[in-house]
């Protein structure tokens, strides 16, 4: 044996790695329920899982794909934080000195964007998933309902943040879906100017949008999507095919 | 035989509990063998982290070669033309050019919300859990549904635009504004379900059936959105789109 692994070896077995790691190389199922129930990362996930549930063409692994582009966005965007200041006279040139004159400032702020329009398009591509494979069906009912929120969640982060660049296209593009929302009646034009803090989109909306979608969605959508993980967990995990053999057979 | 074999479940000495005794009973797991489950540690893991790799390495690339967008500073006296809401809300703006706004922005999306949510109340059928379309037969009805209202969705954004039902009927507001609109919806869904009904399908294959109508209409309003409107939002072919026509 040479030194590299022995002195692998003499680290697994100190008591820094035991104290952090406690049940050693999962290399039986007694190891490998250990690991998962240990660690508060992966605890999240049952020990054992049917077969279905590995299969790609059940779940194209979107609400996976969704939830890794959710981890990017927060990611990219508390990074953003550090170059942008919500002002009117300052928004525009922040952004574009991220792309002139910070390290990797265009890369990021490109993947923030891009990654954002991919969760719009991955969320939904989900919920189109879960409809077609009844995957809503009882005991899931709830988190069905939970995921139609989540969904109306990722929009409203996704237009919240469009306002932020604070070009053209996102002064118009907020002006004309604002007055969408101000159209409805009776509260329509209360709720425009709640969101907007004026009648028109100016620094109020700036800041109120700002706050929206730094804030306030980013926890209510980690709320929501812990919710959601710990109820497939309570609903046995995914559905399958098994369960309707299985009430079939208990007629 | 030695008397160790028969003892499959031996207490551990330095445990306080043991397996005392098998008895029936009704868990997830009962009556399936083990072989129906794997453990999550590596098969799962793995997949995610392939999953995680995959989305970066995807994501990196495709920011690398195109950048985000940024235009000139915004201006309120200059207005865009066309003036668009970010992509994925173009469908509900693709209706505000039909119908009254309150329908359009707002009393439309909240409808279909409320009926997204209790999809799960209605269909209570538990035996087609997990088949993809639930049967054959609701493969047969999302095809059709999907072909019936791609290509109303279609003729009617053109009928709109060409020959346009506020020069039929303009008086009152509430007719092309309301009436029309809602009542082309009603009508156009009650055929669906009467041509739906030939396959004689149980409540999922209906809903199979409006859902894949709402997904069809979804995206087509919005690829009508992005890639076919131009200026003062008229219909154009792609390739005149003025830059700021796509909202991305
Ligand atoms: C931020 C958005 C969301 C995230 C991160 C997310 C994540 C996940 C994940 C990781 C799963 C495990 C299985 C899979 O990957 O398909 C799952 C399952 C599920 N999701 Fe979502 N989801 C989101 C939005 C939604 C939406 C919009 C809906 C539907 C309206 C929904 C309904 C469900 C249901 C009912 C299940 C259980 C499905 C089954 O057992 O087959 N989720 N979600």
């Amino acid at each position: 044996m040479n030194r590299l692994s022995a002195l692998l070896i003499n680290l697994r077995n100190s008591r820094v790695w035991t104290s952090i790691f406690r049940s050693g190389y999962p290399d039986n199922d007694e190891k490998r329920s250990l690991v998962m129930v240990n660690s508060l990362f992966l605890h999240l996930h049952p020990v054992k899982v049917k077969k279905n549930t590995l299969k790609a063409t059940y779940t194209f692994g979107l609400g996976i794909i969704a939830f890794f582009l959710f981890l990017v966005l927060v990611v990219t965007g508390v990074w953003l934080m550090f170059f942008y200041v919500p002002s009117v006279e300052r928004a525009y040139s922040d952004i574009q000195a991220l792309e002139t004159s910070v390290t990797f400032g265009m890369l990021m702020r490109s993947m923030h964007r891009w990654a954002a329009h991919l969760m719009v398009l991955t969320v939904f591509l989900h919920l189109c998933r879960v409809f077609f494979t009844g995957g809503y069906k009882h005991p899931r009912e709830f988190n069905w309902v939970l995921g139609v929120v989540l969904w109306i969640v990722t929009l409203l982060l996704s237009f919240t943040g469009y306002l932020l660049p604070w070009d053209q296209l996102s002064y118009w593009a907020i002006t004309v879906g604002t007055n969408m929302i101000g159209s409805a009646p009776f509260i329509g034009d209360m709720v425009r100017l709640l969101l907007l803090g004026a009648k028109e989109v100016g620094q109020e909306a700036l800041i109120r949008f700002y706050t929206l979608h730094i804030a306030i969605l980013p926890l209510v959508m980690t709320i929501l999507i812990s919710v959601h993980f710990w109820r497939v967990r309570k609903d046995g995990g995914l559905s399958s095919p098994e369960e309707g053999a299985a009430v079939e057979r208990e007629g | 035989m030695p008397e160790t074999q028969h003892e499959v479940f031996p207490k551990d000495p330095s445990k306080t509990y043991g397996l005392m005794e098998l008895v029936k009973g009704t868990s997830p797991m009962v009556d399936k063998g083990p072989e129906d489950t794997v453990t999550s540690w590596p098969r799962l893991l793995i997949l995610e982290g392939l999953l995680m790799l995959g989305t970066i390495v995807l994501l990196l690339v495709w920011s690398y070669l195109v950048n985000a967008p940024l235009r000139e500073l915004a201006n309120p006296d200059v207005t865009e033309n066309p003036a668009k809401a970010p992509w994925y809300f173009l469908n509900l703006q693709e209706l505000l050019l039909h119908m009254h706004p309150a329908l359009a922005g707002v009393i439309i999306p909240t409808v279909m919300v409320i009926l997204l949510m209790a999809v799960p109340y209605i269909d209570r059928d538990r035996r087609d859990i997990g088949i993809w379309f639930a049967s054959k037969k609701g493969k047969t009805v999302a095809m059709w549904a999907g072909a019936y209202t791609f290509v109303l969705v279609v003729a009617l954004v053109l009928f709109d635009e060409f020959v346009r039902v506020r020069s039929l009927v303009s008086n009152p507001w509430w007719m092309p504004g309301v009436v029309v609109p809602v009542g082309i919806i009603l009508v156009l869904s009650v055929l669906l379900y009467l041509i739906i009904r030939r396959w004689r399908p149980n409540t999922r294959e209906v809903l199979v059936g409006f859902f894949t109508a709402f997904v069809v209409t979804y995206i087509v309003l919005i690829l009508f959105g992005t890639l076919f409107r131009g200026l003062g939002m008229r219909l154009i072919w792609p390739w005149n789109m003025p830059p700021g026509g796509l909202t991305f």
